[in-house]
């Protein structure tokens, strides 16, 4: 039982954490580097509402505000310049990283800070005493997944960044805004970014470097998943077990290699991974 | 007298003015101690107390007429937590910069890449941190804590008071999470404990989860953790919380700076330590209250692998002293024959290139201090470098 728990909260982090870097991907093919930055500045929103002896579920809304707030200055300032270059804008987005990561020491210095947790202690689930944070992040991933395919399939706006997805060209000469499309992705994005950064701190070491070590695995996750959300999904189902259990039976320090190995495996059989088209 | 004595006695003069003004000039030239420790990477939580220990250090004793007459400098490096970094850090401090000695509290992997350069360069390097072990070096000399002295506290106080039986041993990937678990690992059986399970996560990770299973699902009477400093105790502390799981906790890499910035989380868990805050000797409450004055608001809290930095420096003199000059070889002969009276009380480096040292047994409290349990003065670190004389 504890298995089977281990794989479906391992699955909802990776999706939550990877959710905003997909959304960037799909429509600007553009990977978002700095998206372990967000990462931390979401976390370190937390820490701030902590701060201010505030409700720790707070945090969601600050860091989501921080987060698309940061989406748009970047989009302006960095991205825009950079569409016709994407990979110069790859580039920038790793510096960018690195910047908003000495930000972040500059403003909090680089001890670990300590945040309230907005849910504390253990649940029993079958006969197994589970943690109830991860047991919550299970429906937390699931609502934001609907929410994404909703907004994706169910808006207007949602059409508009479909088509842009599919092809931005055609997209534009239909008289669809890309750049303004890209300009709100982008924002969502990061909100997207910085709000997993805030669900994961009760998780996690609250530093200035905690993004980067999630960067990795979602890179990978996204470059297997394509363009659709509902894929990322099965590719974070279908991924994250494969971790859990090369860590349950083999051996952790291969299951931190897993995610890797197998996009690496899968994009050589499949190059369009687990996307439908 | 004769033209040629003539200038031969100039010749004498100017020679014993160059001879004075060169002395002269080397006795007010500063002595440069090189510091390298990890102001970015795994570290760099620990890092700024570190550097404050050093600060205080050489301000004290330049306030109190330098070493020799004459003044210390401070060279910081970034060795950025690992073998890369300290390779870069300490080729700037030893070939670039001449330092006299070095004096470092770094992780395992940055020590081991800086020896060679130290061993080429033929300085003095003291390493403060404490480690897993079997560091040796003729140029090396060793103030931290190893196992031998850190383990048996947390081990025998887990067997006797709580009648543990049974262990799981969790740990970082790397040298001191290997090192450390496999010497626990040994002292367990040799006291006829049993270790059930021992397992690993790579150095950067941050998913205890399928670790936190297994130990769910042995059962043990004990755990013991031995992993990086910093972040990977912070994030298997408070996934160990969050499942719920209650066993007795002993943690080998923590220390009270981590703990205070872990609020409720790390309350319960035990560690053992030649350095804690709280230690009740003269030399410790001057050391706190000196830091305070210096630093103020921005006073990082002391510990384990701070505060040896702080003595370091001490016995560095003593050994300069001691020997007349800063000559490298003297220096080394001196620094195993001297010792140093400070906040953990009296250290000397005089026991195979190691120091006796007093460990204190500790749990943390829920506001983040550490209540001192039990004091074991004068344990012995053992042979860790027959070889070295």
């Amino acid at each position: 039982m504890a298995l089977v728990l281990d794989i479906l909260t391992t699955a909802a982090v990776l999706f939550i954490v990877t959710a905003g870097l997909m959304v960037i991907f799909g429509v600007m093919k553009i990977v978002n580097f700095a998206h372990g930055a967000l990462l931390t500045v979401g976390a370190y929103a937390s820490f701030v509402v902590t701060q201010l002896k505030l409700n720790p579920w707070l945090g969601a809304p600050l860091a989501l505000v921080v987060g698309t707030a940061a989406g748009m200055l970047v989009e302006r300032v960095i991205m825009r310049p950079l569409y016709k270059r994407p990979l110069d804008a790859i580039l920038a987005t790793w510096g960018l990283g690195i910047v908003i990561g000495q930000l972040v020491v500059m403003g909090f210095g680089r001890e670990v800070q300590f945040v309230e947790s907005p849910l504390k202690g253990a649940m029993s689930v079958a006969g197994t005493s589970y943690s109830a944070y991860r047991l919550l992040l299970v429906p937390v991933a699931l609502a934001l997944w609907a929410s994404l395919v909703g907004l994706l399939s169910g808006t207007r706006f949602g059409v508009k960044t479909r088509a842009v997805i599919m092809n931005e060209d055609l997209a534009r000469g239909l008289g669809i805004h890309s750049g303004r499309i890209r300009f709100i992705t982008f924002s969502l994005g990061a909100a997207l970014g910085s709000l997993a950064g805030m669900l994961i701190t009760p998780l996690a070491s609250v530093d200035p470097d905690m993004g980067l070590a999630y960067l990795v695995n979602a890179f990978m996750l996204v470059m297997v998943s394509g363009e659709s959300m509902t894929s990322l999904f099965v590719t974070c189902v279908v991924f994250g077990a494969c971790q859990v259990l090369v860590s349950t039976f083999v051996s952790p320090v291969l299951g931190g290699l897993t995610i890797a190995v197998l996009a690496a495996f899968t994009l050589r059989i499949r190059p369009r991974g687990f996307s439908h088209g | 007298m004769n033209p040629f004595n003539h200038r031969a006695a100039a010749g004498a003069v100017l020679a014993a003015a160059a001879w004075v003004a060169a002395a002269g000039a080397s006795a007010a030239e500063p002595i440069r101690i090189g510091v390298a420790v990890g102001l970015s990477g795994a570290n760099s939580v620990v890092a700024p107390a570190v550097v404050q220990s050093s600060q205080l250090a050489v301000d004290e004793i330049n306030a109190a007429g330098g070493i020799l007459g004459r003044k210390v400098e401070l060279d910081i490096a970034d060795d950025a937590s690992g073998a890369v970094g300290a390779q870069k850090a300490y080729d700037t401090l030893v070939f670039q910069k001449n330092v006299d000695a070095v004096i470092s509290m770094e992780t395992s992997a940055a020590r081991n890449a800086a020896l060679p350069v130290v061993t080429r360069g033929r300085k003095p390097f003291i390493y403060t941190s404490f480690y897993e072990v079997h560091s040796c070096s003729p140029w090396m000399y060793v103030n931290g804590w190893v196992p031998d002295q850190q383990v048996a506290p947390v081990v025998d106080y887990f067997m006797k008071t709580k009648g543990a039986k049974s262990f799981f041993l969790v740990g970082n990937d790397y040298a001191f999470g290997r090192g450390m678990l496999d010497f626990t690992s040994k002292y367990i059986v040799l006291h006829g404990g049993k270790v059930i399970g021992e397992e690993f996560l790579p150095i950067d990770g941050t998913d205890w989860t399928p670790i936190l299973s297994k130990i769910r699902a042995a059962h043990p009477d004990a755990l013991i953790s031995a992993t990086a400093g910093g972040a990977p105790n912070v994030s298997l502390a408070k996934q160990l919380k969050g499942s719920g799981m209650d066993v007795p906790y002993g943690n080998l890499a923590i220390d009270e700076g981590t703990a205070k910035g872990m609020g409720d989380v790390a309350a319960g868990i035990y560690m053992s330590g030649s350095y804690l805050t709280g230690i009740d000797t003269p030399g410790n409450r001057k050391f706190v209250a000196a830091l305070r004055k210096r630093f103020g608001n921005d006073t990082k809290t002391p510990n384990e692998l701070s505060e040896p930095q702080y003595e370091a420096f001490y016995l560095y003199k003593a050994a300069v002293e001691k020997a007349g000059s800063t000559d490298p070889s003297k220096v080394i002969a001196a620094l195993g024959t001297v010792s140093f009276d400070g906040p953990r009380g009296p250290v000397s480096m005089n026991r195979s290139r190691h120091t006796p040292l007093a460990m204190r047994l500790g749990q943390i409290q829920p506001d983040g201090s550490v209540k001192i349990l039990q004091t074991f003065p004068n344990v012995d670190p053992q042979e860790q470098c027959p070889n070295i004389k």
